[in-house]
């Protein structure tokens, strides 16, 4: 691949995200609109930043790598990445808006009344950003290596310094801008190229994919792992994708429940739009690039097609579109990730941290750079599993602890503090011991399985823990909660009284 | 004489109007406003139309997107079928699943506004014109 195009490209993204930002600073004055853009932001906007924040690494190349390798069955990924909004839609979007609280943690706080409960779901807040900002990071390692020959520190520590400056100095309404930008980016980066290898392709005399039956059909391997793996990834991607924090921040920037609403529709379609692409790259890396699969570099494929199908200049630059739109992606998710991990750690800083006496807005700065050391170090130590299966534990520990906090805090009076903490402690152990038994032990069979996905089970326990506990201590519900559900469930425009007395 | 006796009379003119306000009907936002046992219905009633549209999308995703995984592995009719050379799980999966979930969002926003809709004519049918 040429190396002069490869470096333009992520030159280009790289000063094209740092301009957006600054035109965005101009904007941002108060710590409103530092932390929400003053939510003020209209669903088109809002639900292209949400698209473009949305689609990581683990979308761009991850989809296309695990359909090289796998076939059919990976396609629950996109799926359920997908259907996560939809369930979003339905249960959360509206009374999270009208709540009026600008993280999950503040919601817990409102909701339950309870500083606790608010202290458990930011340091879960944290977990669940890092786990997520880890692939990012080594996504972006290895597209450089693989563009320019570069190390693969190069390319993760170039994003999290990006990535530091775009959030220290614009805050969430250059992020915003920037998102936008960046869903657009990403789309016209893979759609292009597409047409390009699709006629080669039929020049080619369209050959067909070599590969075992298993590859072709969802469940070639029949059996009972299989199935499971199919349900637990479903049950993690359906209810995870509301407990993401840096999703569930996008909706204090809208105006309104309604608003809200015709966000996460707009978001539905730009995301199926979307994910028609990654499997074409799949399938034709596996007839072109079959390569890949043995050397182990499967994430690479959409990268590496332009240039083994077409070559020439046209392969080359079409290459350097791919590039630009693999380090949107890391940019992207990663500023939305550090962002909303920075605004949980800073709030905690200037309200109840050492630090009380400095300025929010500082304390955002400060934390946004202490909150990316983290997953840095970890990023460049650890060794690099696939992309779209480490995003997975993420998306598994959010399903077990934030989806039960917001749906039965928002649908069932009876929750309460007790019961919130121990489900959020209990799903998020359960969760949380998976990720680590699997890259630090990996055992075989069943247990192994259990362990590789676990969303199946820790979702049920995470929810069995809160309606339980809850339900046993029935004193604690809060005495506003009558004030609380009018709150989030009247549609704005009504004129009914919204304190929390 | 005649001078206290329409005193008297400007007093009983004021009189009715101190007890007037009990004779008012209540708003529904009133109800609310003081979680009286009227109000706390309306939102109770408002809440469970609005659980009952999201389970209602819920239930809707685990009987078709849930049920796909048991299709495939049961009907190898399903996964032998191909439309224009490509098999037919991989047109579900990879095309059709899609406008679906959009189809379905926009159904549920429908019956979400409409549900607000109707409470807010309940509790503003002031504004009901506006």
């Amino acid at each position: 691949m040429n190396t002069t195009y490869g470096v333009v490209a992520v030159a280009l993204v790289a000063v094209a995200t740092l301009g957006i930002g600054a035109f965005g600073l101009r904007f941002s004055r108060t710590t409103s609109d530092f932390y929400v853009a003053s939510r003020s932001v209209s669903p088109v906007w809002n639900s292209s930043a949400i698209g473009g924040e949305y689609l990581s690494a683990a979308s761009f190349l991850g989809v296309a790598g695990l359909v090289l390798a796998y076939g059919a069955d990976m396609l629950w990924y996109p799926i359920g990445w997908t259907t996560g909004y939809l369930m979003l839609l339905v249960f959360v979007a509206a009374p999270l808006r009208r709540s009026g609280a600008y993280t999950i943690p503040d919601f817990a706080q409102v909701r339950l009344q309870s500083v606790r409960v608010r202290q458990v779901a930011s340091v879960l807040v944290v977990a669940i950003g890092w786990l997520y900002l880890m692939p990012q990071f080594q996504g972006a390692g290895l597209t450089l290596r693989t563009v320019t020959g570069a190390p693969t520190w190069v390319g993760t520590v170039l994003v999290a310094g990006i990535v530091v400056i775009n959030v220290v100095s614009g805050g969430m309404r250059s992020i915003t801008f920037v998102q936008a930008f960046q869903y657009w980016l990403k789309l016209t980066a893979l759609l292009i190229p597409v047409f390009f290898l699709v006629h080669a392709w039929t020049d080619d005399g369209r050959p067909s994919p070599v590969a075992p039956d298993a590859w072709f059909s969802p469940f070639g391997g029949t059996d009972g792992p299989s199935l499971y793996l199919t349900y637990s990834v479903m049950v993690a991607t359906f209810l995870g994708t509301m407990g993401l924090p840096h999703v569930v921040v996008r909706f204090y920037t809208n105006p309104d429940g309604h608003a809200a609403r015709r966000t996460t529709l707009i978001v539905l379609a730009l995301l199926g739009t979307f994910y028609l692409l990654p499997t074409i790259y799949g399938v034709l890396g596996r007839i072109y690039a079959g390569d890949l699969l043995t050397s182990g570099r499967t994430d690479t494929v959409v990268l590496e097609l332009p240039s083994r199908m077409l070559g020439g200049t046209t392969g080359e630059l079409l290459a350097a579109l791919l590039t630009a739109g693999a380090f949107a992606a890391f940019l992207s998710t990663s500023s939305g990730i550090t962002m909303s991990i920075a605004g949980v750690i800073g709030q905690g800083m200037s309200r109840e941290g050492p630090a009380r006496r400095i300025s929010t807005i500082t304390a955002l700065r400060v934390a946004a750079v202490g909150g990316i050391v983290v997953p840095l170090v970890l990023a460049l130590s650890a060794d690099r599993i696939s992309v779209a299966n480490s995003v997975t534990f993420a998306f598994a520990l959010a399903a077990s602890t934030f989806c039960p906090l917001l749906v039965l805090g928002i649908w069932w009076r009876g929750l309460t503090a007790a019961g919130a903490i121990a489900g959020m402690i209990g799903g998020g152990l359960c969760a949380g011991i998976a990720p680590v038994m699997t890259i630090a032990w990996g055992p075989d069979g069943w247990l192994g399985v259990l362990m590789s996905q676990p969303a199946a089970w820790t979702v049920p326990i995470g929810f069995g823990l809160m309606v339980g506990v809850s339900l046993l201590t029935r004193g604690g519900v809060p005495g506003n909660v009558s004030r609380t559900m009018v709150r989030l469930h009247t549609p704005e425009h009504i004129d009914v009284d919204r304190s929390s007395r | 004489m005649t001078e206290p006796e329409r005193y008297s009379g400007r007093v009983r003119v004021t009189s009715p109007l101190t007890s007037a306000p009990a004779h008012v009907r209540r708003s529904v936002r009133q109800e609310i406003d003081e979680s009286t046992g009227i109000g706390e219905i309306y939102m109770r009633s408002l809440i469970r139309s609005q659980l009952r549209a999201a389970l209602t999308v819920a239930l809707t995703l685990m009987l078709s997107i849930g049920a796909l995984p048991i299709t495939f592995l049961l009907f190898d009719a399903v996964t032998d079928f191909e439309v224009l050379g490509v098999p037919a799980p991989w047109w579900i999966l990879g095309v059709l699943v899609y406008p679906g979930l959009f189809l379905l969002g926009w159904v549920y926003i429908r019956q979400a506004e409409r549900a607000e809709r109707d409470f807010a004519e309940l509790v503003e049918p002031e504004r009901r014109d506006g």
